[in-house]
């Protein structure tokens, strides 16, 4: 048990969701339902996004904090579009090209000009705001056309247009990570980059795609930001970086480059944008919002970091039991050689 | 050069330069090397072997000259184009991705899946004759199964062309010859294999060219059997090697019997049980065996870096009961680890921190780097450490020298009782040569001093008696007629019996 909770980050994440369920449902009768799965999913789609977005970047031991700029500045792209008047398809197409130059930015910095990821992101995380200050002149983009709000309508079966979209996008980057030989790569990269390198990895060429993917997820998540609010403020997708690091922490992506899955940013996402429902749910003021998702948080790595402790601990011991078990029957042949050797 | 129409040629550098900054490694390197071919590559420390090796695979571009691998030229500098060639580096250092599988380290890079190889793969393994988990995360491995990975790698490539780069510097005797073995089949298959090792014994046995770089030129080459060792060291170092003291080693032991400085009784841990040793003040104890008998993590354990189960430590007539790395170096009790690069070096402090980052805790509040840099400075003249300046980083500095300077750092502590754990692995002949004088002016002075070491050759020309194990319990204690033979014969007599 102990050991499949250790090597399965997805699942420590599921009992505790399972356990936070239950304790919820108990303390409040009627949240167990699919208004509230309805809602929770919907709620989830932007940060989904962006943590999937980053999950890619950091697989490739790099780090992009300008993806909430890259939300906005996609999100005005797309607004102002169709402000002028631009169909829906192209406006859509432009904020995703957006999305992506940006990206190709950060990768330009980052793989080719050899600037470290945090600087090269932390500069246009207020680069990308800048320009989206000021292509919008410093005000909200309102009045945002019918047929992109109904994006984000009912399906009837409680998904909209989007969300299915970030199901199959979901599937998309798990696929590419999982099954293709360019998806192994990112996590080489990540893992020792000057070992990808000789193994003949083109390891810049997998951090430029990194942190493309990542800019058109985000441009995707300003998509779903606009269709969902049906206005584009100012600090849309403002923070909603950091946040989508901590998802990734949660989820089992290390820091460090090279371990993490779909499905563990994709659990994580449902749990902190639950734990955020259950609180609306519970009727707890607002501001006890951050405080309740940071306790989680550090209390989920905190049993996960004990787990891992415990069963480090088991193999060890498993190991060297082995090794006493073993020399048993070489020990006469250890002991005749030495005769051997004496005479 | 004879070049026979008939051999092929599988690889041809010609007139390689390059230089770093203003400092130039390479002037004008010319090679060749024939379908089936083992050719030997020989130089010390920083003479620019490895620069060669990675400007032929790629790694790094030269900055001027032609590669030529089986017979199309290597366009630009880039591993996978030479790869895609044909030619495979074996590195020294190997190069894990620690979070993914061994077979995925593997495999990673072929266009294949990892699924596809495997059963080639495991053939591989067991043609290697040594025992390798697929399925393990490759962080888990030690640095010999690191190793055998690379060569992995390069034998799952089909390459025309191996570079091994000190392949056998942390691989057992029976590893290594079953290395060789397979050598010696891929030369019957065609394949080139440039070798590089600072063994000459090795060297003798498998290669059949010989070439020597120093200073970025190479200053011999031909066939092997044309040179004697001699001629080679000189050409290497132009050092004159003397000829090995340590004949005297009887003489020197009736003298210099005291009562044991440090005395092992049945000490158990992590990898290793039962074991009991003495070592007296002046004494050589050589601590022989293969990799995996255990020897490291007995250290360790004396060191106090690991938790130890039953048995007692007794130092200088004191029980040293709860250890930890401070209260042995207080004691005098010092260890010398085995990876330098992980465990060892600061490497990107300056020299002077390194040399005296044992005795940290005695600093006083405020540093007084002037008295840390001239103590770094008598070292660097009595041992001969060949750097710039003593505010350096350790990273800059060739292997030799930070072996020399990790040596430093334990002897700061004024030691009486020294484990060194491979003191001279990665080390060129005339570095080696120097620390094995070192050692034995230390055992001179009083030092009693525990040497683990996989080179057998180097227990015999060193120590004074020798402690095998194996399995991670003592094999047998040789106090005479110490011979490679003798301590094989101990340290794995019963692991060729389990293979064969």
């Amino acid at each position: 048990m102990l050991d499949f909770l250790a090597r399965n980050r997805v699942a420590t994440l599921l009992v505790v969701l399972v356990l936070t369920y239950v304790a919820i449902g108990a303390a409040a009768p009627g949240y167990l339902s699919g208004a509230t799965a309805s809602v929770v999913v919907s709620n989830s789609l932007v940060l989904m996004l962006i943590s999937l977005g980053t999950m890619i970047v950091i697989l490739t031991r790099n780090i992009d904090v300008s993806s909430g700029s890259v939300l906005g500045l996609s999100a005005a792209v797309l607004g102002l579009s169709l402000d002028a008047g631009v169909s829906l398809p192209l406006a859509i197409a432009f904020c995703l090209l957006t999305g992506a130059a940006a990206g190709a930015f950060n990768g330009l910095m980052v793989a080719y000009l050899g600037i470290p990821s945090i600087v090269a992101t932390l500069g246009t995380l207020g680069l990308y705001r800048g320009i989206m200050l000021v292509l919008t002149g410093g005000r909200w983009i309102e009045d945002l056309p019918q047929n992109l709000k109904a994006l984000a309508g009912n399906l009837g079966f409680g998904f909209s247009a989007l969300t299915v979209v970030v199901l199959v996008l979901m599937v998309l980057v798990w696929l590419g990570l999982r099954k293709t030989h360019f998806g192994r790569y990112f996590y080489a990269v990540g893992d020792n980059r000057e070992a990808a390198h000789h193994l003949g990895v083109p390891v810049k060429r997998v951090q430029f795609t990194a942190f493309i993917v990542t800019g058109i997820c985000a441009a995707l998540a300003g998509l779903v930001f606009a269709a969902q609010i049906g206005f584009i403020p100012n600090q849309a997708g403002n923070g909603i970086e950091l946040k989508a690091i901590a998802v990734n922490v949660l989820g089992g992506v290390s820091l460090l480059g090279g371990t993490g899955s779909v499905a563990g940013v994709a659990a994580a996402v449902i749990f902190i944008t639950s734990i955020d429902s259950a609180l609306v749910f519970l009727k707890i003021p607002a501001y006890w919002n951050d405080f309740i998702a940071g306790a989680i948080l550090l209390s989920v790595l905190l049993l996960d970091g004990r787990i891992r402790q415990i069963v480090d601990r088991r193999i060890r011991a498993r190991r060297y039991a082995v090794h006493e078990r073993s020399p048993a029957p070489s020990a006469e042949t250890t002991k005749t050689q030495a005769v051997e050797a004496g005479r | 050069m004879s070049d026979g129409p008939a051999v092929r040629r599988v690889a041809k550098l010609t007139d390689i330069w390059k230089s770093y900054g203003a400092v130039p490694v390479l002037k004008g390197v010319s090679l060749t090397l024939q379908a089936g071919e083992v050719h030997a590559l020989l130089g010390g420390n920083g003479a620019g072997k490895s620069s060669l090796m990675k400007i032929m695979s790629g790694v790094i571009p030269a900055n001027s000259g032609a590669i030529e691998i089986n017979g199309e030229a290597l366009a630009h500098a880039s591993p996978a184009a030479a790869q895609e060639l044909g030619l495979y580096l074996v590195p020294q250092e190997a190069h894990i991705l620690p979070n993914q599988s061994v077979l995925e380290n593997i495999s990673l890079g072929l266009t294949a899946s990892p699924r596809a190889l495997r059963s080639r793969i495991e053939q591989l393994v067991s043609e290697l004759s040594v025992s390798l988990d697929l399925d393990a995360q490759a962080a888990t491995l030690e640095i010999a199964e690191r190793q055998i990975v690379e060569v992995l790698r390069g034998l799952v490539r089909d390459a025309r062309v191996l570079i091994l780069d000190e392949p056998t510097s942390a691989l057992t005797p029976f590893e290594t010859s079953a290395l060789f073995q397979r050598v010696r089949k891929l030369q019957a298959q065609g394949v080139g294999i440039f070798f590089i090792s600072h063994k000459l014994r090795e060297i003798r046995e498998i290669c059949s060219r010989i070439s020597v770089l120093r200073d970025g030129v190479i200053v011999l080459s031909g066939a092997l059997d044309g040179y004697s060792d001699a001629q080679i060291i000189d050409a290497m170092s132009r050092v004159q090697i003397t000829e090995m003291p340590g004949k005297d080693r009887t003489a020197r032991k009736i003298s210099q019997i005291g009562k044991p400085r440090l005395s092992v009784r049945g000490l158990s841990g992590e990898g290793f049980r039962n074991i009991s040793l003495d070592v007296r003040a002046g004494e050589i104890l050589g601590l022989a065996g293969v990799v995996g008998a255990g020897r490291t993590e007995f250290a360790e354990t004396l060191f106090g870096l690991r938790p130890q189960m039953t048995g007692s430590v007794v130092f200088d007539g004191a029980d040293l009961k709860r250890r930890s790395p401070r209260v042995c170096i207080d004691h005098g009790l010092v260890y010398l680890p085995e990876d330098r690069q992980q465990h060892g070096l600061f490497l990107e402090a300056p020299l002077f921190w390194n040399v005296s980052s044992y005795l940290v805790h005695r600093l006083p509040f405020f540093l007084r780097p002037g008295a840390e840099r001239k103590s770094f400075n008598q070292f660097r003249s009595s041992m001969g450490i060949k750097c710039a300046d003593p505010g350096q980083e350790a990273r800059s500095l060739s292997g030799g020298n930070q072996q020399k300077v990790l040596l430093a750092k334990c002897l700061s502590v004024r030691p009486k009782v020294l484990i060194l754990d491979e003191p001279t692995r990665g080390v060129d002949v005339a570095a080696r040569n120097d620390i094995y004088d070192l050692i034995r002016k230390l055992a001179a002075d009083g030092v009693a001093i525990v040497l683990i070491s996989s080179d057998f050759d180097e227990i015999e020309q060193l120590a004074d008696r020798v402690e095998v194990m194996a399995f991670g319990q003592s094999g047998g204690e040789l106090t005479d007629n110490i011979s490679v033979d003798s301590i094989a014969r101990l340290a794995f007599g019963a692991s060729e019996a389990r293979h064969a």
